[in-house]
């Protein structure tokens, strides 16, 4: 695995990249959100100051789904009427790209899906099927991009109003429709309970073991 | 528990049922009577059941 | 992460903070996962999220408000897993303008997220949200997860009556939705529904006295009332089990009696015929000669058959041991009487009776007869004959019915219980599915009906 080092323009930390194929990184000191160009790294915004982070999960912590074993390495947090989310970007064992979703300790393991039709608008109730699955609608919500941590696989930053459509399964399995870019995307997966993840470096918690 | 609780009941009901037909209980009213003198056989007419009630038909048709 | 990278973010804490409309004081136990907080002194309902804990509601609560079983702030072991008590609310709906209201914990873990504890009643379930879509029949009368089906139970609009404590939803006094309860007992699923939007949540019965142990409360959990719907039936395993054990000893009983027919002796020991004279006066006791009883201690079968035209005999007879001076003393009635009339021929009575004589040790015997009939009624020929170690089919039946018995009490209080359970429900009663306990209700309603209407 290769660990590119380099500097943040911004402040001139040392900026170290877990993975290769990542675009964008926030740097850890000055909050500058920085993405990857062919020489350099080049400063595109700056994250606003998050709100305490009330999730178990922290950049850095491990686990293993199905049987792969990754590490965080980057999250996106929103939030909307009913509280936030974060969704964490993993970085599988195989380097594939995963997403780890965690509203209020709901863990969802899901991986991007391209190549599939997919409708321009929703609505909740209506059936989709992909890959011999019918999913079917059950949320849609209407977010807003709160900021960025760590790395991810694409640009990302200061997004307004973006919506989100989960559907969920008779099986267990767990999508959603990401319409934050001008074209959809979808990601495919399945809800997981917190023990199957075998979570190591979590945070601890005031009070609690 | 239950379970455990009818098994030993159906046994008992299975071991009741075995001694009744062995040793041929009856369900049927008969008195028992003892001390019957071997003089009855020279004459039955003195056979008066003391010890029991004397069954004695008083109905008819 | 980088080895020299900026400290982490500090462990998180517990938040506590002031209430902005009265100024007591908060704690927000939920590390940020709470949406909403109700403060405890003025009832306001505060966003959670924002740092300024603005007011999203008031609400007045009336006097004599329920206070939580389990206080806020408690922790208990559910499943493995440690939980602490952070909200809890009061839902109400009404059934023919009848309120009922049920209490809701919210149970939170910083890693494994919220649980829910129901109460009702003294009767408690442990709740969560199901990440998988239950399969709905088409009728919406059940629904599959998991392999099980689930049967309709109750739909009603529940509105929340009362708030405390921290909530990861935006939760407000009034609010309402729409519930529907499907039973598999012990577990219960619930969908629930406001405006388009559905949550699936399951529950499992859990008893009082666990949830007292769990979060090692003092004093008795509350005395359940009737049957809730999905409490399971402390009878339903002990039922199919105890029918399973009677064929098993029917069997056996079958096998016993088969056994017993084969090698009991079944002889005959006696046989004689006599004429009883009605006409005569005096002494009419006579005894017959000694006969041996073979074998083990058992029954003998004592059968008198006369030649009965229109009359009766009664014979009182003593079996005695001429040995020990032991005897039997019983008397015995024939009578039989036909003829014809508008309906034809008719007939009464029987010219043969037996009876069983108990435990006989072997020996010697006679017997003493005394005849008995309507003087002057001329001659009436009769035959006396015994048989030896006979097996009866009467204990093999009572056997039977012994084993039965028990079995229909069981079923019988199973149904019981099940009727209780479906009496609470929007049907009243069963549903019309076939049931061992549909049967039985539509049986029970259709005599009560033709009852009722008798009295018309």
């Amino acid at each position: 695995m290769t660990q590119p080092t380099a500097n943040c323009p911004n402040c001139g930390a040392p900026i170290t990249f877990r993975w290769s194929a990542s675009v964008q990184t926030v740097c850890e000191y000055c909050k500058s959100i920085l993405v990857r160009t062919d020489v350099d790294l080049k400063k595109v915004g700056q994250v606003a100051d998050l709100p305490p982070n009330p999730s178990p999960i922290q950049i850095g912590t491990e686990g293993v789904y199905g049987h792969r074993a990754f590490v965080t390495i980057g999250r996106i947090v929103y939030e909307y009427d009913q509280g936030g989310w974060n969704e964490w970007h993993l970085m599988m064992n195989d380097g594939t790209s995963g997403w780890l979703s965690d509203a209020q300790d709901e863990y969802a393991v899901t991986f991007a899906a391209p190549g599939r039709k997919l409708p321009g608008e929703c609505k909740i109730g209506q059936d989709y099927s992909w890959d011999n699955c019918t999913y079917t609608v059950s949320t849609i919500t209407k977010a807003h991009y709160r900021g960025v941590e760590g790395e991810l696989p694409f640009q990302y930053w200061d997004k307004s109003d973006v919506v989100f459509v989960d559907l969920m399964t008779s099986t267990g399995r767990f999508a959603t429709i990401d319409y934050s870019d001008d074209e959809p995307v979808l990601y495919l997966g399945e809800s997981v309970d917190f023990d199957n993840l075998k979570f190591k470096n979590l945070r601890s918690f005031e009070g609690w073991s | 528990m239950i379970r455990s609780m009818f098994l030993i009941y159906g046994l008992a009901v299975l071991a009741a049922v075995s001694l009744a037909e062995y040793r041929g209980w009856s369900l049927d009213r008969v008195d028992e009577v003892l001390n019957v003198p071997k003089s009855v056989r020279d004459n039955p007419g003195s056979y008066r059941s003391v010890y029991s009630s004397y069954h004695h038909y008083t109905g008819g048709k | 992460m980088s080895e020299t990278g900026p400290a982490p973010s500090g462990k998180p804490q517990v938040r506590s903070s002031n209430c902005p409309s009265c100024g007591a004081a908060l704690s927000l136990r939920s590390f940020g996962q709470a949406v909403t907080v109700v403060c405890q002194s003025c009832h306001s309902i505060l966003d959670a999220q924002d740092p300024t804990l603005k007011i999203l509601q008031t609400f007045q609560v009336a006097v004599g408000e329920d206070p939580p079983l389990i206080p806020l702030g408690t922790r208990g072991t559910i499943r493995g897993t440690t939980y602490e008590v952070v909200g809890f609310q009061r839902r109400t709906i009404r059934v023919e303008g009848i309120p009922y209201s049920w209490h809701e914990y919210v149970l939170f873990n910083p890693y494994k997220g919220f649980r829910y504890l129901t109460e009702y009643n003294g009767h408690w379930n442990d709740t969560s949200i199901l990440r998988s879509i239950p399969a709905v029949s088409p009728g919406k009368s059940s629904l599959t997860y998991l392999g099980e089906t689930y049967k309709q139970f109750q739909s009603a609009n529940a509105s929340t009556s009362f708030v405390l404590g921290e909530f990861p939803w935006q939760v407000r006094v009034g609010e309402t939705a729409d519930v529907c309860d499907y039973i598999s007992p012990p577990r219960v699923i619930s969908s629930e529904q406001t405006g388009k939007e559905v949550t699936w949540s399951m529950g499992e019965y859990i008893a009082g006295r666990d949830i007292w142990k769990a979060f090692k409360l003092s004093g008795d959990a509350p005395t359940p009332i009737g049957v809730y719907e999905n409490q399971p039936s402390p009878m339903s395993e002990a039922v199919s089990a105890t029918w399973r054990m009677v064929f098993v000893f029917a069997v056996a009983l079958i096998v016993l009696m088969s056994v017993f027919y084969t090698f009991s002796r079944d002889e005959a020991a006696f046989e004689d015929g006599y004429t009883f004279d009605t006409n005569t006066t005096g002494e009419a006791s006579f005894v017959t000669d000694i006969f041996e009883l073979k074998g083990h201690t058992s029954d003998v079968v004592l059968t008198t058959t006369a030649e009965l035209n229109n009359s009766w005999l009664y014979v009182n007879y003593a079996l005695i041991n001429q040995d020990t001076g032991h005897a039997y003393d019983f008397g015995r009635e024939v009578s039989y009487y036909h003829g014809y009339d508008s309906d034809g021929f008719w007939s009464e009575g029987s010219t043969k009776d037996s009876v069983t004589v108990p435990s006989l040790p072997p020996g010697h015997y006679y017997l003493r007869i005394e005849p008995e009939s309507d003087p002057h009624h001329g001659s009436i020929p009769y035959s006396v004959s015994l048989r030896r170690d006979v097996p009866q089919l009467s204990f093999f039946a009572l056997g039977a019915l012994g084993l039965l018995i028990p079995a229909i009490v069981l079923t019988w209080r199973s149904i019981s219980f099940e009727h209780m359970r479906w009496a609470e429900s929007d049907y009243g009663g069963a549903p019309d599915d076939g049931s061992l306990l549909s049967t039985v209700e539509n049986a029970v309603d259709s005599v009560k009906d033709s009852m009722s209407g008798d009295d018309e």
